[in-house]
């Protein structure tokens, strides 16, 4: 009864108050709404940044700073917002607790915090940010790479990203009014693949084609291979030629197995990935996180075969390949 | 002339067809939810045995599938069909479908475990720098050391990132100067990798010749700070010389006329070292080191880099010999002897940095320390411990009626038996000497397990309790 009540009140303030004019003190129960509003805008003093990054493994890690914390965060567009690693980020005051699983399959004891004075190397900075404070240990542990939390799609929602990772090197671009990079600050002006995807629950889906089937694919730079769920259609599975099986032990001790498998051909708009190497696996829950059941993700695998911008704007996804084969 | 065209047209097609056939390979399928293994007995039992590996039929070995012996793979749930001269095995997939993980990279860090830690040079016995036009890296009077790019003088920002700094893009900023950039930081002595950051991009130190692969393609800059200098006085007019030793397997490693003085500066690992200069292609000890050791017929000087550590044996004045033993010399119980004197037994030796157990030898019986407050049993054996130039110290404070404090962690296999505290004043303590990285680690108070009060980084385990975490940067 009682979140109802609050649900109604949520609503009606939104209603009543245009974002800017909200009475920043309106609190019941100890929340405040305010908080619970989205993100502030980026700003900073730039056409297009220039941001160093790092790599664990098949993983990409861009260093930002949270008040006075400075580290390592990944950058990770399967992640939807900005999530904080509890182990760094427990103290924060709550906002709301989330239930284990809960909206975006995270861990027991997730919460909701908000940060302020967020800044992405030196340039761009954000001054409020929504975040989840969960456990990422597993990941902290099997790359032995500290890292303070997950930078989620939502931080470039206005801005277009590319990524260099033969320079090691993220672009963050302002956009125009038509939601276009700026053509002087493009970082390359004829892609070879050039597609649009769709953005819902600030994921990124990508339409892909193995084995003439058609497949959704989320687009996730925090995956550090390519997958497969293993309930995609039959065609698809049997044209897999296993590599190996392995069994392996989750967090929390649970633990499953693996196939890793290579095939031929993986169409992404009209350009052919060829020899492409695949995780098959359950991704139901992972689907279940995303908010839409994915037949597979395009990670490391896919963005490493060239240097890739994607405009959050515009909804578009654009690939430049050194060497096409 | 037309049959033999026709017989060489039916051998070449033949030729063909056993080239198909020995195309034949081995491959692994998923089918019908099940994983199938398809094996042609004809290729090579190394390759059969690869994909049994791959496939994860443990306990089967091609020779045992050959011989028609499936026994290990029934046994873990694998069918098995012979035909001709296919062997196919499978199993079903549902096991795949167990995965419960809620994120990618969970699922896919399974794939890739760390191996190393890639920018984190490892630990060498010896390094000199080579630079090309100029020195962009050196020593100053304060003790620091200097990196210096020259030029981009317009840039906005150049930074020094390394392992030194954790390859921080945030934290190395470098100072403008008039003819380029410079950051001036402390550094042990050691092997360093770093690059340059010129407005967002990395870059190599293109003045110094030392690069090593940054395992992404690229290359990383490497300075050594150094810790030593090879001296030696007189020879004013000979015309080369030169030092060589076990560090570098005698490799001739020039000197140079300074003041009167032929020196030659390097890092040298902590150890012991044997070396000798070669004067005009002669072979002389070092005259200024009363320390040499005969090896191969040859006496060579003998050199000691490390700390001094003292160990003291109080009483025993009856015993005929005592001698420590530990991880310092691979627990030689008769190398390194104790001297005695009016009230008990003493040795002063020179220890590399790290964390040794040890022991004392009084007569042939084993006993610890007994003034050393630190100790550690593993399997049942109860060893004292040291720590020779350490860079934590573990402290609890309070918990003053606790019998025993232990600190046990992901270093020492989480034994509970693990390395004793030292009560001093109001508080618990041990320090160790640990390398970069991670360690989660806890106390245990009079047996029971404690997250550390003083840190407030931890992460949650298994049991639900928690580690503690500790960085060494």
């Amino acid at each position: 009864m009682f979140n109802r009540v609050l649900l109604i009140m949520l609503l009606v303030s939104a209603l009543c108050c245009d974002k800017a004019f909200c009475n920043p003190d309106i609190r019941i129960a100890g929340v405040n709404l305010k908080a619970l509003e989205g993100d502030s805008d980026p700003y900073g003093d730039f056409k297009v940044l220039t941001i160093p990054i790092k790599r664990a493994g098949n993983l990409i890690l861009v260093e930002a700073q949270v008040d006075s914390v400075a580290g390592n965060f990944l950058l990770d567009t399967g992640a939807p917002y900005l999530i904080l690693n509890a182990t760094y980020f427990r103290y924060l005051p709550k906002i709301t607790e989330q239930d284990a699983g809960g909206i975006n399959g995270r861990t027991a004891g997730t919460f909701t915090a908000v940060v302020h004075n967020f800044s992405l190397g030196f340039d761009l900075h954000y001054d409020r940010l929504v975040a989840d404070v969960t456990d990422l240990s597993g990941i902290e542990n099997s790359k032995q790479v500290k890292i303070l939390g997950l930078l989620g799609t939502r931080l470039f929602a206005k801005l277009a990203i590319t990524i260099d990772l033969n320079k090691n090197l993220l672009y963050v671009h302002k956009l125009d009014s038509k939601g276009e990079i700026i053509p002087a600050e493009r970082v390359f002006n004829t892609p070879t693949v050039k597609i649009t995807f769709r953005y819902m629950n600030d994921v990124i889906f990508i339409k892909g084609t193995v084995s003439d089937k058609s497949m959704w694919f989320a687009f996730d730079t925090g995956a550090e291979t390519n997958m497969i769920d293993y309930h995609a259609p039959k065609k698809i599975i049997k044209s897999l030629q296993v590599i190996n099986r392995s069994k392996v032990t989750g967090v929390g001790g649970s633990s499953y197995e693996i196939i890793y498998a290579r095939f031929e051909k993986l169409i992404i708009g009209d350009y052919p990935f060829i020899s492409n190497r695949v995780l098959v696996s359950n991704l139901e829950n992972i689907g279940k996180a995303y908010g839409y059941t994915v037949d597979g993700i395009l990670g490391y695998d896919f963005f490493a075969r060239g240097v890739f911008t994607v405009n959050f704007a515009k909804k578009e996804f654009e690939m430049y390949i050194y060497n096409q084969q | 002339m037309a049959r033999l065209r026709h017989l060489f047209t039916l051998l070449l097609l033949l030729g063909c067809l056993n080239a198909t056939v020995a195309q034949m390979r081995n491959k692994m399928v998923m089918q019908h939810g099940r994983l199938v293994l398809i094996l042609d007995t004809r290729t090579s039992k190394n390759e059969i045995d690869s994909m049994l590996i791959a496939g994860g039929v443990t306990g089967q070995t091609a020779e045992m599938l050959l011989k028609g012996d499936y026994a290990a793979a029934t046994k873990n749930g694998w069918n098995v069909k012979a035909k001709k001269n296919i062997i196919e095995l499978d199993r079903s997939l549902a096991d795949v479908n167990e995965s419960q993980q809620l994120t990618p990279y969970l699922l896919s860090s399974n794939m890739y475990k760390s191996n190393g830690r890639p920018g984190y040079p490892s630990e060498v016995a010896f390094g000199v720098n080579s630079f090309a036009n100029r020195v962009s890296v050196h020593e100053l009077p304060s003790g620091l050391t200097r990196f210096f790019i020259p030029g981009n003088t317009q840039a906005k920002r150049v930074l020094l990132s390394g392992n030194f700094n954790n390859w921080s893009t945030i934290k190395g900023i470098m100072n403008r100067t008039d003819s380029g950039w410079v950051a001036d930081i402390r550094l042990e002595p050691g092997k360093y990798a770093y690059k340059f950051i010129v407005n967002g991009n990395w870059t190599p130190d293109l003045n110094n010749n030392l690069l090593e692969d940054d395992g992404l393609g690229n290359n990383n800059s490497i300075y050594y700070r150094y810790n030593y200098t090879f001296k030696l006085a007189g020879y004013q007019s000979a015309k080369k010389i030169s030092v060589s030793g076990s560090f570098n397997k005698w490799l001739e490693l020039a000197m140079r006329q300074k003041d009167g003085v032929w020196e030659t500066s390097l890092y040298l690992h902590d150890g012991i070292y044997l070396y000798h200069f070669m004067v005009n292609g002669s072979w002389i000890t070092d005259p200024a080191n009363k320390m040499t050791q005969m090896q191969n017929k040859q006496l060579s000087s003998v050199l000691l880099l490390g700390e001094s550590v003292t160990f003291k044996l109080n009483g025993y004045t009856n015993a005929h010999k005592v001698c420590v033993a530990g991880g310092f010399n691979n627990w030689d119980a008769d190398m390194l002897q104790l001297s005695k004197t009016a009230t008990g037994w003493v040795l002063s030796y020179t220890i590399s940095a790290g964390n040794y157990q040890y022991k004392f030898i009084v007569d042939g019986q084993a006993i610890a320390d007994p003034a050393n407050p630190h100790q550690i049993t593993t399997d049942g054996k109860t060893n004292s411990f040291l720590a020779v130039r350490s860079n934590h110290a573990f402290i609890l404070k309070g918990y003053s009626s606790a019998h025993t404090v232990r600190l046990a962690g992901d270093f020492n296999n989480w034994n509970e038996q693990g390395y004793t505290l030292e009560h001093r004043g109001d508080q618990w303590v041990i320090n160790m000497r640990l390398k970069p990285g991670k360690y989660l680690y806890k106390f245990l108070i009079d047996g029971k397990w404690i997250l550390d009060p003083g840190n407030k980084i931890w992460e949650q385990n298994q049991y639900g309790t928690g580690n503690s975490v500790l960085w060494i940067e």
